[in-house]
């Protein structure tokens, strides 16, 4: 066993879903990826294989596993296809993790099932058209009437937000303020297509990469929510947020890994054909410094990353400062891995048959989506301010 | 319906260009290759969990807690180091009921002494079916099968391509391929079965209790565990036996004398213009014709 795989359920996890990537994912990820579409299909798959609940607790039709598993499925599915794992860590990490550690009862039986099976797709909404990294500076809000609430707001680059050109994603966990509340109190609530109120604003079209999953802006028009669906206490999500952040950026630097280890198998496979100048490319010094290089800075994030997983708690907060870290550094690696992996293909690696160019696009969102290489380092050098030593 | 399914590990066959011949020629070495589970007995792994189930109960669990879709046994058998649990505990995941490892080294083994363990085991837990892959992807030799079903007097089919039988039924209608055709087979059970890649077909396998209209899905191999398949598979019986301990003296009939590549091809190509020339040099020159 080893720090990737800690345990003999790990291993399994890896194979099993190493296994089912090669043999499903990977082949349906170009054709997904040019006709910016979302394989339904597919994604359902998960379910059945217990991947759709991984963390969420087996009473509710979850695998009950822990933060290592997480990474091991993102970084094994997106080495195949990252578009389509992003809108699996929508579903799997920003709703069905949420709302299994935030939820109450009624809640978690309401939705959890449904989500574990895939039967009901999920995501999450905090960026807004004028909010991003300034989290806080959102400006939806909610107003309790009687029994339910009033949502107002509009939500950007939701990944599930839609699964087709005109069809909403199912469900939601939507940060909203309730008006007249300070700025650091945020409330969540879980928005169900088919409320009033609740609309596809728009399916955005033609994004550079992550083109398997769907990304939507999705508006809230004087939207009704029962109030049985606020989660947690009023103002108090903000904590929620903070909490659910941390697995999510460690499974999208988990994507960002996966990215890194296909390009260092398709660079390193190529350079061994590939003969130039009556030797095999990886003879040459320009060419190892790019696989060399590359393999080394995959193996240093893959370290971090699991190490973090390793003493991750989901029910609690308190590793934002590696989280944060580790996504700052997979992120830009993975970007800089495919990079080179283009270039060590040459003309070859510019077209989609070679899949390098398609991980390069993929590559670059993870250092903008989940939070930008900005804010990490925003929040990783308040977080070090405050400390006078490293252990 | 009891099935018993050896199941053997190999070096990667999706690699298999980089098995090497060791310098001297005494052994073929897959160093740096991971252990997966032979293709061919994935496949009839696969049809034995088939055979075994009602897929209408999938997922529901009776008052004891187990599960209702189970309505056989699957037992696998894996002969070599002890690292081959792991290819019995893929199986125990993929959802057979339980395993037997006979420790032995794979060095000291061949198709002869697999199929005088197998017999032995089979003997000691009287399956109604003993379903191996047709050959494994390492070794290729296509023996273990017929020599197990020889030794243990049970009839046997080969390279089956579906498999039919009802509930309480002492027989299967099994069909196989042939070079001309495809043969139909009714064959009573205890018998030894081997399978072709065709036995995944969606609607290879009808047991009579699964719905009739019930397809699998198009599929190059068996099915995936599932994550909750891996956990319960901690939880399933592992056996762990010897040769001395099942009775069985081995007796090797092959010895391997020596490995080597097959020579580099020599990839020269000739342009023919017509039919009848191809034809011609067919005959008088690569006199394959």
């Amino acid at each position: 066993m080893s720090l990737f795989e800690p345990t003999d359920e790990h291993r399994q996890l890896r194979e099993m879903v190493r296994a089912f990537a090669e043999r499903e994912v990977e082949p349906q990820a170009a054709a997904h990826d040019r006709s910016e579409s979302f394989n339904l299909d597919l994604f359902r798959q998960l379910g059945e294989l217990g991947l759709l609940g991984i963390t969420c607790g087996e009473q509710y039709g979850g695998s009950g596993m822990d933060a290592v598993a997480a990474c091991i499925a993102h970084e094994e599915l997106a080495a195949a296809d990252p578009g389509f794992t992003l809108a699996y860590l929508a579903h799997s990490m920003l709703f069905v993790n949420n709302l299994y550690q935030n939820g109450d009862e009624d809640q978690r039986q309401r939705y959890l099932p449904k989500a574990c099976r895939g039967e009901a797709i999920g995501g999450m909404c905090i960026s807004e058209p004028g909010a991003g990294t300034d989290v806080l500076g959102m400006t939806t809000t909610a107003r309790r009437e009687g029994d339910h609430y009033v949502l107002n707001g509009a939500k950007m680059w939701i990944t599930n937000g839609a699964i087709s050109d005109t069809e909403l994603g199912d469900v939601f966990l939507v940060y909203a303020r309730m008006e007249g509340a300070a700025r650091n109190e945020l409330s969540m609530f879980i928005v169900e297509k088919g409320f009033e109120g609740f609309k596809l604003g728009q399916k955005i079209e033609d994004k550079l990469g992550m083109r398997a999953s769907p990304t939507a802006e999705l508006v809230f028009a004087d939207c009704v929510v029962p109030a049985a669906n606020r989660v947690g206490e009023e103002g108090s999500a903000t904590l929620h947020m903070m909490r659910n952040l941390e697995i999510e950026r460690l499974t999208l630097a988990s994507m960002s890994l996966g990215i890194a280890r296909r390009c260092v198998e398709i660079m390193n496979d190529y350079a061994r054909e590939r003969r130039s100048f009556g030797q095999p490319l990886n003879r040459y010094g320009q060419i190892q410094r790019h696989i060399a290089e590359s393999y080394a800075q995959y193996m240093a994030g893959r370290a971090y990353a699991y190490a973090v997983a390793g003493r991750m708690k989901l029910d609690a907060p308190g590793q934002r400062l590696d989280t944060d870290g580790v996504k700052l550094f997979c992120s830009t690696m993975g970007k800089e891995v495919a990079d080179r992996a283009i270039q060590v293909l040459g003309g070859y690696g510019y077209v989609g048959e070679y899949r390098v160019e398609r991980l390069w696009r993929d590559a670059k969102l993870l250092e903008i989506g989940g939070g930008t290489v900005e804010a990490h380092q925003k929040n990783m050098t308040r977080d070090l301010s405050r400390l006078d030593r490293l252990r | 319906m009891k099935i018993l399914v050896p199941v053997k590990r190999v070096a990667d066959p999706d690699n298999a260009n980089k098995v090497k011949v060791s310098d001297d020629g005494t052994k073929v070495t897959s160093d740096g290759l991971e252990w997966k589970m032979n293709p061919f007995d994935e496949w009839s792994l696969e049809a034995a969990l088939r055979l075994t189930e009602d897929v209408s109960k999938k997922g529901m669990k009776g008052d004891d807690g187990k599960p209702l879709d189970r309505i056989g046994e699957v037992v696998l058998v894996s002969i070599g180091p002890k690292d081959a649990v792991q290819t019995i505990r893929q199986g125990l995941a993929m959802g057979a009921e339980r395993g037997i490892l006979v420790e032995a080294e794979d060095s000291s083994l061949d198709s002869h002494v697999v199929a005088q363990v197998l017999a032995a085991v089979a003997q000691k837990e009287n399956p109604d079916i003993v379903f191996l892959g047709k050959q494994s992807a390492d070794g290729d030799s296509n023996v273990a099968g017929t020599k197990l079903a020889e030794m243990l007097g049970w009839p046997l089919v080969n390279y089956a391509t579906s498999i039919r039988t009802e509930p309480g039924s002492d027989t299967l209608t099994v069909t196989r391929a042939l070079d001309g055709g495809v043969q139909t087979i009714e064959v009573k059970m205890p018998c030894v079965l081997t399978s072709t890649d065709r036995i995944l077909h969606p609607e290879s396998v009808k047991n009579g209790v699964t719905p009739e209209d019930h397809k699998y899905p198009e599929s190059e191999g068996g099915r995936y565990a599932s994550l909750k398949g891996i956990m319960a598979a901690k939880k399933k019986p592992l056996e762990e036996t010897t040769l001395e301990a099942l009775g069985v003296t081995p007796k090797r009939t092959e010895e391997y004398v020596k490995f080597a590549l097959p020579p580099a091809r020599e990839g020269k190509a000739t342009v023919v213009e017509s039919v009848d020339e191809l034809v011609e040099k067919l005959h008088s020159e690569a006199k394959v014709l």
